[in-house]
């Protein structure tokens, strides 16, 4: 399944939710979709799951146009679509395992898998206990459980990570990998980079309803032109101060400096540059880091650009 | 239409009715009340149909209506609300659909508790009336349909929980309270100038006014009405299920269209 969004464009009233966004899903590929409250990254999957008609654009699956092709089209789209809203709710009244019944009907799916995806999300012992009593990481576990209950070839995550603890993160990034393997397509997002940041194959910024950038987090890092932080640590002090002294050109800014260590922080560029600074003061590197930004501080950095 | 997920959706409603509490307490009370008016028909040793039957028949088109309304007003609204309209519509079923399966599961959970209230009234008289009784079963039901598909287009209306409820309290009184005492309100300003034709096609007009009209007559005859110098010949048994059906139908089908309308439908 080839599913692609292209020049997605909604208005509520005056407010432009969306103006012209493309996204395309690639299979065994985990795609994030990032940016402030209001960005447009629920609207977007809404646009995706049928909840909002777009004003302009098209969604493609397979070649076909679902929102030219109608209802019915888009129907048959969500019979291999795991969806889990943000701030995931169900019937308060019924039990873990009478909803997870209720999506296995409606999904095909047999029966006796109900008790196998509840024990998957660690469920088992809640199974019959009502949902008004679960806690917010475990409702979220119980809708991870909805969403790949039917094993679907498109998973759609809205802030999946939200209320989960380490086992339920673990749980998370074990779907993630089984889909990445089996060539499926996730698209999610998120707000804490940093936890999915090893996770992600594409990262789409949103911004004020556009897609201000794209890519693999590496090339997102490189677009953001961050500097990166290198640790060098000298087998004898002695001659930290002479390192010191030959870093402090206007690329490699020591950003502190103990006995025998020095930080830095270096534009990518220059790392193959300091590389050989290092190399000519003749000193023995015990230990040497380089520590690339993270992905919530290059983020940062594209969503201040204009 | 996906019959497998509209059937799964009328389970899920349905068993979701069993365990809600206030389905629960709704039918114990319709039990009680039910029963006592059996009791009473009992220990007065008349026959079903002169004190029993209207008596129950009194109840159920005050108290149906209410309960069908307040059952149907959060089809909708509450599912949006309370987020989960988003994963029910992300399945891969129609939203029209969602809206009758929902309305199916609903109304099957209102028609036990009517069958449950009226069957404990038959159970406590006489063998022989017995029969008056069942025979209310499915006008009741009818009625109650009629008030839970109404309650489900104001569901789909309203954009906010409190906002369906109030209008369909407000409903509620316009349709069982003041509808009829509008009519007669009517009938004595105009000094009985309104034809009789009139006065029976907005007696139908109403659900709840057919509903009491046509088993009153059929129990106790048109006697008290004609006292009242009230002539009404009620349409035939086949315009009466017309109206019966359209009740139900039209506003379910303007819901649907509603929902399916609506561009952003958890917005």
């Amino acid at each position: 399944m080839n599913v692609s969004l292209s020049g997605i464009v909604v208005q509520f009233g005056k407010v432009t939710a969306l103006s012209g966004v493309d996204l395309d899903l690639q299979a065994g590929e985990v795609a994030v979709l990032a940016g402030p409250n209001g960005a447009g990254k629920s609207t977007l999957m809404s646009v995706l799951l049928g909840l909002v008609e777009p004003d302009a654009g098209h969604l493609f699956v397979d070649g076909v146009d679902l929102l030219e092709a109608g209802t019915r089209a888009h129907r048959h789209f969500r019979e291999d679509l795991g969806y889990l809203p943000e701030a995931v709710a169900f019937a308060e009244n019924l039990t873990g395992r009478q909803v997870m019944r209720f999506f296995a009907m409606a999904r095909g799916v047999k029966r006796s898998k109900v008790d196998d995806v509840l024990e998957r999300v660690g469920l088992s012992d809640a199974r019959s206990r009502a949902v008004r009593g679960y806690s917010r990481g475990m409702r979220q576990r119980l809708g991870l459980g909805v969403a790949i209950l039917s094993e679907p070839d498109l998973l759609v995550l809205d802030e999946p990570t939200g209320g989960l603890d380490q086992q339920g993160l673990s749980l998370l990034w074990d779907v993630l990998k089984e889909y990445k393997d089996a060539g499926r397509r996730v698209l999610m997002s998120s707000h804490d980079l940093t936890l999915i940041e090893r996770r992600a194959d594409c990262v789409h910024i949103l911004s004020a309803g556009k897609v201000k950038a794209s890519g693999t987090p590496d090339m997102l890092r490189r677009l953001a032109g961050l500097a990166v932080r290198v640790r060098v640590e000298l087998q004898d002090p002695s001659r930290m101060e002479g390192l010191a002294g030959s870093l402090s050109e206007d690329l490699m800014v020591p950003v502190d400096l103990g006995e025998r260590e020095v930080g830095l922080s270096i534009p990518p560029s220059a790392l193959f540059q300091m590389f050989r600074t290092v190399e000519s003061q003749d000193a023995e590197v015990s230990q040497l880091r380089v520590e690339e930004p993270g992905l919530d501080a290059v983020y940062e950095r594209l969503l201040e650009a204009p | 239409m996906s019959m497998r997920v509209a059937g799964a959706l009328v389970v899920h409603e349905l068993t979701e009715r069993v365990r809600d509490r206030w389905v629960l307490v709704v039918t114990g009370l319709f039990v009680l009340l039910a029963s006592g008016i059996g009791l009473y028909g009992r220990a007065a040793e008349d026959s079903a149909a002169a004190v029993t039957a209207p008596s129950l028949v009194t109840l159920c088109a005050f108290l149906v209506p209410l309960v069908a309304l307040v059952l149907g007003h959060d089809a909708v609204v509450g599912e949006r609300e309370r987020h989960t309209l988003g994963l029910l519509l992300s399945l891969p079923v129609g939203r029209g659909e969602v809206l009758l399966a929902k309305f199916v599961g609903r109304a099957i959970a209102l028609s036990g508790s009517i069958g449950l209230g009226l069957g404990s009234a038959a159970l406590l008289v006489q063998g022989g009336q017995r029969q008056v009784l069942v025979e209310l079963l499915l006008p009741t039901m009818l009625l109650g349909a009629v008030f839970l598909s109404l309650g489900m287009l104001l569901s789909t209306v309203a954009r906010r929980h409190a906002t369906a409820a109030s209008m369909a309290v407000a409903l509620w009184f316009i349709l069982v309270f003041f509808y009829d005492l509008g009519l007669l309100g009517a009938l004595v300003a105009t000094g009985g100038a309104i034809s009789n034709d009139v006065v029976t096609w907005l007696v139908a007009a109403n659900p709840a006014g057919l509903y009491r009209t046509t088993l009153l007559v059929q129990l106790s005859g048109t006697a008290a009405l004609e006292e009242a110098g009230i002539l009404l010949s009620l349409p035939g048994s086949l315009v009466q299920a017309a109206l019966w059906f359209g009740w139900i139908v039209v506003p379910l089908a303007i819901g649907a269209l509603l929902l399916t309308r609506r561009r952003a439908v958890t917005a």
